[in-house]
């Protein structure tokens, strides 16, 4: 008799694991200092989700995305970590910012649960990175890059001022910008990194001015990058090019809503446009805006590659056996509407895609991909005129 | 750095003092009347940066307008606190209306991130990023506006408490309740119209950052932490404490981040503010009460 039921409660345990939904663990900030940026996670996830189960969904089964709230915060995004492989996540997509993705790295690697990440661009993620961290968006490195090609192409710019986010996504962005400082001889003639939360950055960019840079460099959260170019405008601020060479917040719709005429000429790393010569990404653009509601930034697009990428790496594995998928994710090959998909870049990197970044910049009022020249759909607006010089709105 | 950008920095650590000095007054006129520190004054600055937000969005109510219908709405809304939550605990243990305070801060709290959503939110006026020239200073318009209106509701309450019957029976409350009881003020009145005093001033805090800044619904923690220091740095229950707390404050972090690094700005800050109660413990303008 105890024999038949624990042979039943076996059966129904295995039957459990191969049959209905697939269930993705999902780890993004629904609330909190990240929430906009959330929003557009879950929107991709979703998006590709909808179009893995039409085709028919991987290995016969439909996928199911098991959402949890890390309310932008590490401790509440290993909490959650902890209830999804509890749940028997096969891997887990997320978190957002930087600072959670690296701590949640550790923890998903000591329990050995393959992590992909979509939208941390923090370097230290993937390099050296762990055998079970996966990174599907570029790194500051990458946004550097592209940001140094643009510079490099106006040939009188010298020095360099940066000012960043005190958190894992600016001091990235840092280290990337200097790095690239050293090599190709730019001088840094400020480097500062302000605690986030309300800061006044008038004493900091009245500083800068000081020392007149060429660039400045900046990387910052949303509700930052609107304060800070409506602050350098205030202090009256003019280097030849503003460049957020860590993307994230001066690439949101919302920066140009929040910081208006203040926004204009600034340049950002970017790693994705709808306009970006993708086949599908002016279509994916479109179900995604449907999906929010409202006009989405990159970092939907590179979510929604993730979860591509994950079903990928499911029916390669043709199981949902964690560690088959993890194997299963360094052989994933695919072309997306966000771009290639591969987990192979070298230079001490591990488990990164390769992917490299655009530069946008705003320009009356929209956003406009000004580098690489065959990807551009405007010509890069420059010198950045000073403040004073600016028809009055 | 230059003698412009020296100048420039003194003078946007002033205007950004007389903010955090207008947040200290709310804070500290409740304590000195109430003998009772309140934990909600942060969320009451959100509450307040929040209807001037709604105002905008809903009827494009210019955020200063709005002062019209903010004033009464935080003595309403003070008031009512008091009455209702606040006066009940007369007379109960000293942590009874801490604990009252935390809680309609956390109540304040997450009503506006259910009403309003967790995503920062600016608004953008025409004045916004305007600035104005003085010499060779550029200074933030909405901030010269706010250091305008600082300026009038730091007068009005002077007239307020050192000219009227009604300010008079205010400070002899705050000086010994029994004694005012005695010669007849009614200071169960007067509890309640300090609360909403003090609401309504950390509500008119908010409107006059909204402008230049942008709105959240946990930015109230950061406000009752500075003014926590401001008070404390001024003396607590002392109106030109505050003030002169808020200005040496706004200075000394807004030098601390153009000469130190601007990570240390908090710590600076923190560092003047230890140093004052090592010299004067009982803070700038306090009197010890040991």
């Amino acid at each position: 008799m105890v024999l038949v039921i624990a042979a039943a409660f076996v059966s129904c345990k295995s039957q459990k694991a191969t049959e209905g939904p697939i269930r993705l663990g999902i780890i993004t900030s629904l609330s909190g200092n990240f929430a906009t940026f959330g929003a557009m996670e879950v929107a991709g996830y979703k998006v590709a989700a909808e179009e893995v189960n039409k085709s028919g969904g991987v290995l016969g089964r439909q996928l199911e995305l098991v959402i949890e709230d890390d309310a932008s915060n590490q401790n509440a995004a290993l909490a959650a970590a902890e209830k999804l492989v509890q749940g028997g996540a096969p891997l887990i997509l997320g978190a957002f910012a930087s600072s959670i993705t690296k701590p949640l790295g550790g923890y998903l690697t000591r329990v050995k649960v393959p992590l992909l990440n979509t939208n941390s661009a923090d370097v230290s993620i993937t390099k050296p990175g762990t055998p079970y961290v996966f990174r599907v968006g570029q790194t500051t490195d990458s946004y550097a890059d592209a940001s140094f090609e643009l510079i490099a192409s106006f040939k009188e710019l010298k020095t360099v001022a940066i000012l960043v986010s005190n958190d894992a996504l600016g001091r990235s962005t840092a280290t990337s910008v200097k790095a690239k400082c050293a090599a190709l001889g730019y001088t840094v003639v400020g480097d500062q990194a302000y605690d986030r939360g309300l800061t006044d950055f008038r004493p900091t960019l009245n500083a800068f001015k000081s020392s007149n840079p060429d660039i400045v460099a900046l990387s910052s959260y949303e509700e930052d990058s609107a304060t800070l170019m409506r602050q350098a405008k205030e202090v009256n601020l003019s280097p030849r090019m503003f460049i957020a060479v860590g993307a994230t917040g001066y690439a949101l719709p919302q920066f140009i809503a929040g910081a208006a005429d203040a926004a204009e000429f600034v340049f950002s790393a970017a790693p994705w446009r709808p306009e970006a010569r993708f086949a599908g990404a002016q279509d994916l653009n479109a179900r995604i805006t449907k999906m929010l509601g409202a006009e989405p930034s990159h970092h939907a697009a590179k979510s929604y590659a993730g979860i591509l990428a994950a079903a990928e790496a499911i029916r390669k594995a043709g199981s949902t056996d964690r560690e088959a998928i993890r194997t299963a994710l360094r052989e994933v090959k695919l072309s997306t509407a966000y771009g290639p998909v591969s987990f192979d870049a070298g230079g001490g990197f591990q488990n990164q895609n390769p992917a490299p970044s655009l530069v946008i910049q705003v320009q009356q009022g929209k956003f406009v991909v000004v580098w690489p020249k065959d990807f551009a759909s405007g010509a890069p607006l420059y010198p950045t005129p000073a403040w004073e010089k600016r028809a009055a709105k | 750095m230059t003698f412009v950008a020296f100048a420039q920095t003194l003078a946007g650590g002033v205007l950004t003092g007389g903010v955090y000095a207008l947040v200290g007054i709310g804070l500290t006129l409740v304590f000195g009347v109430m003998r009772m520190v309140n934990f909600a004054h942060g969320e009451f600055l959100a509450v307040g940066m929040y209807l001037t937000f709604a105002l905008f969005r809903s009827f494009g109510i210019d955020p200063y307008l709005s002062l019209v219908f903010v004033v009464p709405a935080g003595l309403l809304l003070g008031a009512v606190i008091e009455r209702l939550l606040l006066a009940p605990l007369q007379g109960a243990a000293e942590h009874a209306p801490i604990l009252m305070t935390v809680g309609v801060g956390l109540i304040l709290s997450n009503v506006l991130l259910l009403v309003f959503g967790a995503h920062p939110q600016t608004i953008h006026t025409w004045y916004s990023t305007r600035t104005v020239r003085l010499f060779s200073l550029s200074l933030s318009l909405p901030l010269l506006i706010s250091f305008g209106i600082t300026l009038m509701v730091v007068g009005s309450l002077y007239y307020l408490l050192s000219r009227t019957d009604f300010g008079r029976g205010i400070r002899a409350a705050a000086q010994n309740r029994d004694a005012a009881e005695l010669q007849g003020v009614d200071t169960r009145f007067v509890r309640t119209a300090v609360f909403g005093i003090g609401t309504a001033i950390s509500m008119v805090a908010g409107v006059l950052l909204l402008p230049a800044l942008y709105v959240f619904p946990t930015v109230g923690g950061i406000f009752t932490l500075k003014a926590f220091v401001v008070t404390v740095l001024g003396g607590m229950g002392s109106v030109a404490g505050a003030i002169f707390g808020g200005l040496l404050l706004g200075l000394v972090e807004s030098l601390a981040a153009a000469f130190g690094a601007t990570g240390y700005r908090d710590a600076f800050g923190l560092i003047a503010f230890l140093l004052v109660l090592l010299v004067r413990p009982a803070g700038l303008f306090g009197t010890s009460r040991v």
